[in-house]
C-alpha cells in the first residue's frame, strides 16, 4: 500500500464541534440530575449547547464537504437499503457519514435543540428558573418544564444508542470510527478511489461560531432583561 | 413589622392541623400550594444570594431565612387523604406516606437551620445551606410531584 491511501474525512471544526457537545451533554446531564448549587452550571453549559447547535446547523451548509446536510441526508429508502446490508454483515464503508448515521445526525441535533429551547423556558419550582421564563405564561413555562424532562430521556435514550452503534462497528464490522473523529484520518479501502474531500474553513467556523454565541447571549442575556 | 408578621405566621401555623381538618379536600390543595409559592418565593431569594446572582443582603436574607423556616412546616398539614385531584401531587403520596413524610421532615429540619446560617455571617456555611435545602426539595419533587 501507498502512504497516501489515507483521507481526512471530518474537517477540524467539526471534530471540535463534536467532542465539546458530548462534554456539555454530559454535564449538563449530571448538573440537571444534581441540582443545586450545580443548576447555575446547568444553564451555563446549556448556552454553550444552544450556541454549538446553531453552529452547528450553519455548518452544515457551509462547513466541509462530509459536513454538508446535503452530502449526508439520503433518501429513506438507501437508508433502509444500508441498514439491510449492515445487518447481515456485509460493510460497505463510507467517506463521511453512511445514509443510517446522517439520518442518525439530524435527529439528536433535533432532539438537543428541544432540549435547549425547553429549557430556556423552564422553572424547576425550586431555585431555578430559564432566563425566558419571566417572558411567557406560567402554563406555558409547566409545559416547557415538562418536556425538558421527558425530552431529557430521548436524548439520552439517542446517546446511547449512537455509542452503541460505534461499540458494533468496532465489534461486528471491524470499523473504527471514533478515531477518525479525533483525528479526522480514515484508510481508503481497497479498490475503492476516493478524493480527499473539501475540508471546511477553520477562519470561517470561527466567525459562524461567534456569530452563534453572539445571538445566544442576546436570547438569554440582553432579551430576558428589556 | 417583621416581627408582627411571623408572629402572626406562627400562630397560624401552630393552629392548621385543626384548621385542614374541616376543609374542603380542594381547599387544602389550593392552601399547600400557596403555601409552597411563598416557600419558593423567600428561597428563591436565598439561593440567589448564594450563588451570587444578587448581593448578599444581611437584612433581607434574615427576613427570607425566617419566613422560609416558618412556611416550610406549614404544607404537611394540607395533604389529607383525597386531595389527590387536580394537582402536581402523585398518588404515590398517599401509598408510601412514610417515605413522603420522611423527606418532609427532611426539609423542614434543613430549612429550620437557615436563619442561624445567615446569622452566622459565614458565607460557605450560609451556601452550603441553601444547597443541602435545595436537595431536600429537590429529592421530594423527583419522586412526588408530576411533572
Ligand atoms: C415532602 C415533599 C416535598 C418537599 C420536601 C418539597 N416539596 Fe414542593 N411540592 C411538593 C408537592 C407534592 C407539590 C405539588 C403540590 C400540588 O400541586 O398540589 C409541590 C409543589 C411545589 C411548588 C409549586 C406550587 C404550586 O403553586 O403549584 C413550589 C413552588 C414548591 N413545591 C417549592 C418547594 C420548595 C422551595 C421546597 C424546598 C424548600 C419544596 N417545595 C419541598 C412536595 C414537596
Ligand atoms: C441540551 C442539553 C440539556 C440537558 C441534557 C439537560 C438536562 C437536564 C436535566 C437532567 C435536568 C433535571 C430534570 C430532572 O430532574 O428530571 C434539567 C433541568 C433543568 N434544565 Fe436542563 N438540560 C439541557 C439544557 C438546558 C438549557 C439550555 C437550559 C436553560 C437555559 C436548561 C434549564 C433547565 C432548568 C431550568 C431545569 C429545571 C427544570 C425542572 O427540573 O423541571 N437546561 N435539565
Amino acid at each position: 500500500m501507498n502512504v497516501t491511501a489515507r483521507i481526512r474525512v471530518w474537517d477540524l471544526p467539526t471534530r471540535i464541534f463534536h467532542w465539546s457537545l458530548a462534554g456539555l451533554v454530559a454535564f449538563s446531564f449530571v448538573t440537571g440530575k444534581i441540582g443545586d448549587p450545580w443548576m447555575s452550571w446547568h444553564l451555563r453549559s446549556g448556552y454553550g449547547i444552544l450556541t454549538l447547535l446553531a453552529f452547528r446547523i450553519a455548518w452544515g451548509f457551509a462547513g466541509g464537504r462530509t459536513a454538508r446536510f446535503s452530502h449526508f441526508l439520503r433518501g429513506p429508502r438507501i437508508a433502509l437499503e444500508y441498514a439491510r446490508e449492515a445487518l447481515s454483515g456485509r460493510y460497505h464503508p463510507f467517506a463521511g457519514h453512511n445514509p443510517l448515521g446522517g439520518w442518525m445526525v439530524v435527529v439528536m441535533l433535533a432532539a438537543l435543540l428541544v432540549q435547549a429551547c425547553t429549557g430556556l423556558f423552564a422553572d424547576d419550582e425550586i431555585a431555578t428558573q430559564g432566563p425566558l421564563a419571566v417572558k411567557v405564561s406560567n402554563a406555558f413555562v409547566s409545559r416547557m418544564s415538562a418536556w425538558h424532562s421527558f425530552n431529557e430521556w430521548l436524548v439520552v435514550g439517542l446517546a446511547t444508542v449512537h455509542v452503541a452503534a460505534i461499540a458494533l462497528y468496532r465489534w461486528k464490522l471491524r470499523a473504527r470510527l471514533a478515531g477518525p473523529m479525533v483525528h479526522g484520518w480514515v484508510p481508503v479501502p481497497p479498490g475503492e478511489n476516493w478524493p480527499q474531500p473539501a475540508m471546511g474553513h477553520t477562519g470561517l467556523a470561527l466567525a459562524l461560531l461567534a456569530f452563534a454565541a453572539a445571538m445566544a447571549y442576546v436570547l438569554v442575556v440582553v432579551y430576558p432583561a428589556t | 413589622m417583621k416581627k408582627l408578621a411571623i408572629a402572626a405566621l406562627v400562630t397560624a401555623a401552630t393552629a392548621l392541623p385543626a384548621l385542614a381538618q374541616h376543609m374542603k379536600l380542594e381547599d387544602q390543595v389550593k392552601y399547600r400550594r400557596a403555601a409552597y409559592d411563598l416557600l419558593g418565593l423567600n428561597f428563591g431569594s436565598l439561593s440567589a444570594m448564594a450563588q451570587d446572582k444578587k448581593p448578599f443582603d444581611k437584612e433581607e436574607a434574615q427576613s427570607n431565612a425566617d419566613f422560609a423556616a416558618m412556611l416550610a412546616t406549614v404544607p404537611r398539614h394540607f395533604f389529607g387523604e383525597g386531595t389527590d385531584k387536580n394537582t402536581k401531587a402523585k398518588p404515590e403520596i398517599w401509598t408510601h406516606r412514610a417515605d413522603f413524610d420522611a423527606k418532609m421532615d427532611k426539609m423542614v429540619g434543613e430549612a429550620q437551620k437557615l436563619p442561624a446560617a445567615v446569622r452566622s455571617g459565614d458565607m460557605a456555611a450560609f451556601r452550603k445551606q441553601v444547597a443541602d435545602v435545595g436537595h431536600a426539595c429537590k429529592s421530594c419533587h423527583d419522586d412526588f410531584r408530576a411533572k
